[in-house]
């Protein structure tokens, strides 16, 4: 079955062009033009994707993001203009997996895309735990205790990478490549902000993280599940 | 020395200390505010001054009021003096005393009535023999009180008496009272015929206390009202100036907080005086400052505003001609030459409209100040390899060999990643650009507060004047010289406003012929700023051949690491630093086995 991939942008002509290049990538796109129907549109389409333009008529896109985000784990992509530091990070915030920045090339949309579809691989065991949560992997829930965290496929596969090399450190540039799919480098906000949504998720404590640990001017590791 | 007795001895000594540093520390206390306050100055100089004509005046006017008060009293005791003088002579001459008892009865009898006189002043006789050395006296000397004798006549004015005739005056000081204190005393005398040539000095000591008093109550009362009238004199000046000096200082105070940027402040008017004129035109001044600074940031705003607007509204269409090019271009196989060379074209000349685009608009962001720092830990090694692999098509089509030389493993600096990289992927390419396929080092270098990379060509060169204006958008070296990587002529430009935004440093040297280096210098932490003056960590151009090898990009796009010479450190197999996309673990391996001139680890990096 082809991947629904919504597109949501005012601007018809690329909209279209985008429509062309995914068709041509084998995915089925549903086109949405503003930003107050955008959610009801979601709701109807129940896409795999949304490519969601930031600057909407009718309803910012940060806001259509973080409004599908409430009851919705479908990867989010933003298609940004302004690859300024600010809308970026609000973006990401709001709950987005990733961005594209304008002008992109068709190659960048489609394996931006396509790493955010592409199917986790899990071949090692099917249960991991870090600290006091267990990640079963297989059944693709994250419990602490009998209580069960709802996680995005992203945190999801941040969380899980961290958890198969428990004593590994991890730089951003090497989760950008892990979780996200990046060859080159890459914006690492988006570990800084997606490290935070996910420790805010996770953690007892998001200030004292014990899941997530920093370490510091290298990156990211996972807490010790010796307690 | 033990503890114990340097405390003993600093005791010691602690008396002393303190107060010569206080009386140092009020000197410099009162120096500095000389110095600072206008007000302090005016009040010390005004008093000084008002004190030195008080005295001026007030010692003239004592010894005026002095004179006067001294010569009075002496005419009028000289005249009475005289006068009894005369009465006692007219009585002794007219006495007919013959012997001694008779005779001392008599001098009793008239000097008895001489203390009698009823003057306001008190005075006491004394009658001395002239020649009292002698013995032959008819009487002894004798006073009017025992405990005055020949003694206190000044013997001055005994010989003076001896001398001439007349009647003779010398101030001295004498005891008028038993027991008393001595007090300033005028003592008149005359020589007085006793008995058929016996001549006797007669003096009569007249008591000067009084007019002293009076001098002295007086010279009171005159250093009291002086006392007065300076701090009167004080109070006036310190009210005068501070009402000419307090604007003055709040208009200072205004002026700071104005220079503080707190556009708002103004400064109160009263009046019409010079002061209130002040204060309106500093005002003016200020509301004409906030109005333009107010216009500029508006400027600014709207600048920044149109570039995210300009940012978005050229960026949609271009990103849909973008991939629709990119569509035609994938086709192109299918298409008659003529349509083939035409999506060829439109393919490439969209990439570099993109990049033309993308520039200016972070140049205007550099502009309108909305540019801002991403600050990490980054490691150069490591973004000197990624540039390098990004540049690997560049580099392959240029002919060059890059190496990367250093005597370090490590290097990292506070700074923006993206901004660094880019500096060095525009250096990088712009040596490449004019190297002329000869080889092309960069080296990394640190001190303690700085590091440096410097990227050297052996192409074309440039002479001084060009160097100059290597940084300006848009220059070129040469306007008939093709360009062979479609740059944008902002590349240096965007590297310049980069550099300066991380606090450091971008120089250029340059020697047609010889090639060209650009070295970039950054302050390992963030927040400090270079100094042009601080030495660079690097020479310019440095001597690449005194660095050891690190990397080597080949003509063939293929990066080939050196290990370190101290692979004890855990920084990681690759000595450039950067992580390894493949196997980590068997590198290590790798390295041990390494020859002296294999490389430790290929990687092929060429797309």
């Amino acid at each position: 079955m082809n991947a629904r991939i919504l597109v949501v942008d005012d601007d018809a002509a690329l909209s279209e062009m985008i429509g062309i290049v995914l068709t041509a990538e084998g995915f089925e796109p549903v086109f949405c033009y503003d930003g107050a129907t955008a959610v009801d549109t979601f709701r109807a389409v129940r896409p795999d994707l949304l490519l969601l333009d930031l600057m909407l008529p009718g309803k910012d896109g940060i806001q259509v993001c973080r409004e599908i985000r409430a009851v919705s784990d479908v990867p989010v992509v933003m298609l940004t203009a302004k690859s300024d530091t600010v809308d970026v990070v609000r973006g990401l915030e709001a709950g987005a997996d990733d961005y594209v920045p304008k002008p992109f090339k068709p190659a960048e949309l489609v394996a931006r895309v396509r790493a955010r579809l592409r199917p986790v691989e899990r071949a090692s065991s099917a249960e991991l735990r870090i600290g006091d949560v267990t990640i079963d992997v297989t059944g693709h829930s994250v419990r602490r205790g009998d209580q069960e965290i709802n996680l995005t496929p992203l945190e999801f596969d941040l969380l899980t990478a961290l958890a198969r090399a428990p004593h590994q450190v991890f730089s951003r540039e090497m989760l950008l490549r892990d979780v996200w799919g990046y060859q080159h480098a890459a914006d690492t906000r988006l570990v800084n902000v997606h490290v935070q949504r996910l420790r805010s998720k996770v953690e007892r404590d998001p200030e004292n993280p014990e899941i997530v640990v920093t370490v510091r001017g290298v990156g990211y590791k996972a807490g010790s599940s010796a307690r | 020395m033990t503890a114990p007795d340097a405390a003993a001895a600093r005791r010691h000594r602690g008396p002393a200390r303190p107060l010569t540093r206080r009386f140092r520390l009020g000197r410099l206390l009162l120096a500095r505010r000389w110095r600072q306050s206008l007000q302090f100055r005016a009040i010390a100089v005004s008093l000084s001054l008002t004190a030195l004509a008080f005295f001026v005046t007030g010692s003239f006017l004592s010894h005026q009021i002095a004179d006067r008060l001294f010569t009075d009293r002496l005419g009028q005791v000289l005249a009475g003096a005289t006068a009894d003088f005369e009465e006692v002579q007219a009585s002794f001459d007219a006495s007919d005393a013959s012997d001694r008892d008779e005779l001392q009865a008599m001098v009793d009898s008239t000097l008895g009535a001489l203390s009698t006189d009823g003057s306001e002043t008190e005075r006491r006789w004394i009658l001395v023999p002239l020649d009292y050395t002698s013995g032959q006296t008819l009487i002894p000397a004798q006073s009017q009180s025992p405990w005055m004798t020949s003694s206190t006549v000044p013997p001055e004015l005994q010989e003076r008496l001896a001398d001439q005739d007349g009647v003779y005056w010398q101030p001295a000081s004498v005891r008028m009272a038993e027991n008393g204190d001595e007090v300033p005393v005028i003592v008149v005398g005359t020589i007085v015929d006793l008995y058929q040539n016996s001549p006797y000095g007669l003096y009569l000591v007249y008591d000067f206390s009084d007019p002293q008093r009076t001098l002295d109550a007086m010279h009171a009362v005159l250093l009291l009202s002086v006392i007065v009238l300076l701090l009167l004199v004080g109070a006036i000046v310190w009210y005068v100036t501070r009402e000419v000096v307090r604007p003055v200082s709040s208009t200072a105070r205004v002026a700071e907080q104005l220079a503080e940027g707190d556009l708002g402040v103004r400064m109160p008017v009263s009046g019409s005086h010079e002061v209130a004129r002040l204060a309106r035109s500093f005002n003016r001044m200020a509301d004409s400052l906030q109005e333009q600074i107010t216009q500029l940031e508006q400027l600014s705003s709207m600048q920044q505003t149109f570039v995210s607007d300009v940012s978005h509204e050229l960026r949609t269409p271009l990103t849909t001609v973008r991939m629709a090019a990119e569509v035609l271009f994938n086709a192109r196989e299918d298409f008659d030459p003529v349509n083939r060379r035409s999506a060829e074209l439109l393919y490439h000349q969209v990439d570099r409209f993109d990049s033309l685009l993308a520039d200016l608009l972070e140049i205007s962001r550099f502009d309108a100040g909305a540019a801002r720092l991403e600050v990490a830990n980054v490691e150069l090694f490591s973004v000197v390899q990624d540039v390098l692999e990004a540049a690997a098509p560049l580099i392959v089509s240029s002919g060059s060999v890059v190496q990367v030389r250093s005597e370090l493993g490590r290097c990292t600096v506070q700074g923006d990643q993206r901004r660094i990289e880019r500096i060095l992927r525009n250096l990088v390419v712009n040596a490449l650009e004019h190297g002329e396929g000869r080889p092309i080092e960069i080296v990394v270098a640190e001190s303690e507060t700085a590091v440096a990379v410097a990227v050297r060509d052996h192409g074309i060169g440039m002479t001084e004047e060009e160097a100059a204006k290597v940084f300006n958008r848009f220059w070129r070296a040469d306007p008939a010289r093709a360009r062979t990587t479609g740059g944008t002529g902002l590349g240096l430009a965007i590297a310049t406003e980069d550099t300066r935004l991380h606090g450091g440093l971008l120089d250029v040297w340059g020697a047609p012929g010889e090639g060209a280096c650009f070295r970039l210098t950054l302050p390992r932490t963030r927040g400090r700023r270079l100094d042009p003056e601080d030495p660079s960590p690097l020479p310019l151009p440095p001597d690449a051949r005194a660095h050891p090898e690190r990397a080597e990009v080949t003509a063939t796009g293929t990066l080939v690491l050196t290990p370190a010479p101290n692979s004890d450190r855990p920084a990681g197999p690759h000595p450039a630093g950067a992580e390894d996309p493949a196997g980590t673990e068997d590198t290590a391996g790798t390295e041990d086995t390494a020859g002296t001139d294999a490389p430790a680890d290929a990687q092929e990096v060429q797309p």
